[in-house]
C-alpha cells in the first residue's frame, strides 16, 4: 500500500514563519477594522450538513464541495462558504436577537480545485455579515468596510508601498430583470448567463442573433460592455430605456457617488455585467481587486432571500476577504522579519525551578525568553539564533552575559 | 510607471497570424521575429511584452493574471474551461471539432455504450452529455485517427481542418461538434485595473479585423 504521510493533499499547504506572519497581519488588520465597526465574531463548525448549502439552488456545484458522511450515513460538507452557515445560525439561535446583527468571521472555506491549476482547496477568509437591514446605509457600511480593508493592507505599515487596487460595484437585478422578460428556454438562458459572465461578446452576439432583434436582446448584447467609471450610467440609460432598470441604475449611481466621496485614493468602478452564475446575491454585488493577484480578493453583496430559505425572512448584506490572496500580494513587497528571543536562560543542573521563575518574571516585563536545553555551547547557540542576552543561573548566583552578534 | 501590458501568444500554428495581426496594428515585432530561444520579448514603443507559450499554458498564465491578455484557440479554451474574459473572435486559425468514425460506420445504432478516443476528453464529455449519451472516453495523445482503425474506439472527437487526414485513413465526419478559431482572452482583474489600455488595444484589434 502506498503511504502518503510526507505530503499534504493537493490544494492545501503548510504555512511557516513568514507566510504565517503575513496571514496574521492581514487577519489582524481586517479583524480590527470589523471590530471597530461594531461587529462581533462568530465561529461556525467546519462541518455542516450538506443541506445547508442548498445544492438545488445552484449556489455551489456538487464537484467543488468536499463531502463526507457522519456516523448515521448522512451527508456532510466541509464548509465551502461562511455566509450560508451564518444564515443558518441567525435563522435559528439568533432569531429573537435584536436587529441589525453585525457578525464577522475568520475561518477557512473549502472548495475542491481543479487538478494541477495552482488553485487552493483551503482558502482562509475573513468577512462580515450585516443582517436585518435593507437600507442604503447598510450597503454603504459594507462597501466602506471593504475599502478600509483594501487601504489598510496595501498602505498601512509595514508594506507602505503603492499597490493599485479598486472596488467594483454591480447589481444583479438588471440582468435578472432582462432575463425575466426574455423569451427563451431555461437552457438558452443558462447559455446567455455564462456568455455574459465571461464577457464573450462574439459568442453572445451570435447566440442572441438566433433569438431575434428586440429591446431585450439589444440590451443583453450591451450588458457585459457596461463597465468602467461614471460614464457607465449614462451609457446604460441609453441602452436600457426601462423604468424599473432606470430606478436600479439611479440608486446605484447615488451609491457610486457616495463611495467615491468616501475614498478618493482607490478606484471605484461599476460593472453591470457582473453576474456570477452561482451565487445567492439579490441586488448589490461588490468585488475588490488588488494589482498582482489574478482574481478578486474581496467578494460580497446583498442576499435578501438567503435567510428566508432557513425560515427567517430578513434582508442581509456582507462581504468576504480572501486572506491568502491579500497575504500573497503583500508578500511580494514585504517579508516579515523573524525576531529572535530577547533572552536565553542557561540553568545549571538542579536550578530548573529558579530558571522558570526568572523566565516568567522577565516575560511579565514583556521580554521573550527561551530556555537553553543542552549542557554546553550556550553562547554559540545564542550567537547562531541572534539572541543578544544570556542569563546563567547557578545555585547561588544569576549572571547576565551580553552576546556579541 | 505601470508594468508593461503582457500578452501571451500561442506558439506554432497561431503565432504567425497573431504576429501579422500585431504588425497590422502598427506594433514593431522585430524582437518576436528574431527571438532565438527567448520566451519574453519586448514590443518597443508600445509598453507591451509578448510571451510565447503553448496553447494550454496561455490560458493558465492569463487565468492567474501573470499575463494580462492572450491569443489562443477556442479548442483549448473549450477543453480547459478557465475563468477569464473572452473578448474577441480573431477569425483566423479556423477549424472545427468533429465526431468522426470509419466511413459508413453505424455510430448511433444499437444500445451498447460507445467508446470515443480524443485528445480533448472534456470537449468530448460535454458534447455527449448534452445529448444525454453515456460514452467511454479514452485519452489519446498522438494521432487519434488510429484508435478506430485499430479497433480501440467507435469514433473520435478531434480537430478537423481540411479533412484530408480523415479521408486518407478511411474515416468520415459524422457530426460537427463546434467551430473553432483564435480568441483574444483577458484576465478578469487586468481588464478592470487596466481598463483604458486594454480597451484601446481591443478596439484597435476589432477595427483591424473588421476591415
Amino acid at each position: 500500500m502506498r503511504r502518503y504521510d510526507l505530503i499534504t493533499p493537493e490544494g492545501t499547504r503548510d504555512f511557516l514563519f513568514e507566510e504565517c506572519a503575513l496571514k496574521r497581519i492581514v487577519e489582524t488588520r481586517t479583524r480590527e477594522i470589523f471590530k471597530s465597526m461594531g461587529y462581533t465574531r462568530v465561529i461556525t463548525p467546519s462541518l455542516e450538513f450538506l443541506d445547508v448549502f442548498r445544492l438545488n439552488s445552484g449556489y455551489f456545484s456538487q464537484e467543488e464541495l468536499c463531502k463526507l458522511t457522519d456516523n448515521k450515513g448522512r451527508l456532510i460538507a466541509v464548509r465551502p462558504d461562511s455566509t450560508a452557515p451564518i444564515a443558518r445560525v441567525v435563522s435559528t439561535r439568533l432569531k429573537d436577537a435584536e436587529l441589525p446583527l453585525r457578525l464577522y468571521y475568520t475561518q477557512p472555506v473549502y472548495h475542491f480545485a481543479p487538478s494541477l491549476k495552482g488553485k487552493s482547496t483551503e482558502i482562509n477568509q475573513t468577512g462580515i455579515e450585516l443582517i436585518g437591514s435593507s437600507s442604503k446605509m447598510a450597503d454603504i457600511e459594507v462597501i466602506s468596510a471593504a475599502f478600509s480593508v483594501l487601504t489598510s493592507v496595501v498602505q498601512g505599515e509595514p508594506v507602505n508601498q503603492k499597490v493599485n487596487y479598486s472596488l467594483e460595484l454591480g447589481d444583479v437585478r438588471i440582468f435578472r430583470e432582462l432575463m425575466h422578460k426574455l423569451n427563451a428556454t431555461p437552457a438558452q438562458k443558462e447559455e446567455i448567463h455564462s456568455l455574459i459572465e465571461s464577457k464573450n461578446y462574439p459568442a453572445l452576439n451570435d447566440f442572441l442573433d438566433k433569438l431575434g432583434d428586440n429591446k431585450i436582446t439589444r440590451s443583453l448584447r450591451k450588458l457585459p460592455t457596461l463597465f468602467g467609471g461614471e460614464e457607465v450610467f449614462e451609457r446604460a440609460a441609453n441602452v436600457f430605456q426601462d423604468e424599473r432598470i432606470q430606478e436600479i441604475l439611479d440608486n446605484m449611481k447615488a451609491l457610486y457617488h457616495t463611495v467615491c466621496a468616501i475614498n478618493t485614493d482607490g478606484k471605484v468602478t461599476v460593472d453591470l455585467g457582473l453576474v456570477n452564475k452561482t451565487d445567492y446575491y439579490t441586488g448589490l454585488v461588490i468585488k475588490g481587486y488588488l494589482e498582482g493577484y489574478g482574481e478578486e480578493v474581496i467578494s460580497g453583496g446583498r442576499y435578501d432571500k438567503l435567510l428566508d430559505e432557513f425560515g427567517y425572512d430578513v434582508p442581509a448584506v456582507g462581504m468576504a476577504v480572501n486572506v491568502d490572496a491579500v497575504a500573497n500580494v503583500i508578500g511580494k513587497k514585504y517579508i516579515p522579519v523573524q525576531t529572535p528571543a530577547d533572552v536565553l536562560i542557561v540553568a545549571e543542573n538542579g536550578c530548573e525551578a529558579q530558571a522558570v521563575k526568572t523566565a516568567e518574571l522577565l516575560r511579565a516585563k514583556g521580554l521573550s525568553v527561551e530556555h537553553f536545553l543542552d549542557s554546553e555551547n550556550a553562547e554559540q547557540y545564542a550567537q547562531n539564533r541572534g539572541i543578544k542576552k544570556m542569563i546563567l543561573i547557578s545555585k547561588d548566583n544569576e549572571k547576565e552575559v551580553a552576546i556579541n552578534g | 510607471m505601470d508594468k508593461p501590458l503582457r500578452i501571451a501568444l500561442t506558439k506554432g500554428r497561431l503565432e504567425k497570424d497573431t504576429v501579422k495581426l500585431l504588425e497590422g496594428l502598427g506594433y514593431d515585432c522585430t524582437a518576436v521575429h528574431e527571438k532565438g530561444r527567448r520566451l519574453i520579448l519586448p514590443v518597443p514603443d508600445a509598453h507591451m511584452e509578448v510571451v510565447l507559450a503553448k496553447a494550454a499554458d496561455v490560458i493558465t498564465y492569463v487565468e492567474h493574471g501573470v499575463c494580462d491578455m492572450g491569443v489562443v484557440g477556442k479548442d483549448t479554451l473549450m477543453e480547459m474551461n478557465g475563468k477569464l474574459f473572452e473578448l474577441v473572435n480573431l477569425g483566423f486559425g479556423k477549424c472545427k471539432f468533429a465526431l468522426a468514425t470509419k466511413k459508413d460506420y453505424p455510430f448511433y445504432d444499437g444500445f451498447g455504450v460507445k467508446t470515443i478516443a480524443s485528445k480533448y476528453p472534456n470537449v468530448t464529455r460535454a458534447f455527449f452529455e448534452n445529448k444525454g449519451m453515456d460514452v467511454d472516453i479514452v485519452k489519446i495523445e498522438g494521432s487519434v485517427e488510429l484508435a478506430p482503425l485499430l479497433g480501440l474506439a467507435d469514433g473520435i472527437v478531434d480537430i478537423v481542418e481540411t479533412g484530408t487526414t480523415l479521408k486518407e485513413n478511411g474515416l468520415a465526419v459524422v457530426e460537427d461538434v463546434a467551430q473553432v478559431s483564435a480568441r483574444l482572452i483577458v484576465n478578469t482583474v487586468s481588464l478592470k485595473l487596466r481598463q483604458q489600455e486594454i480597451e484601446a488595444f481591443v478596439k484597435k484589434v476589432e477595427d483591424y479585423i473588421n476591415d
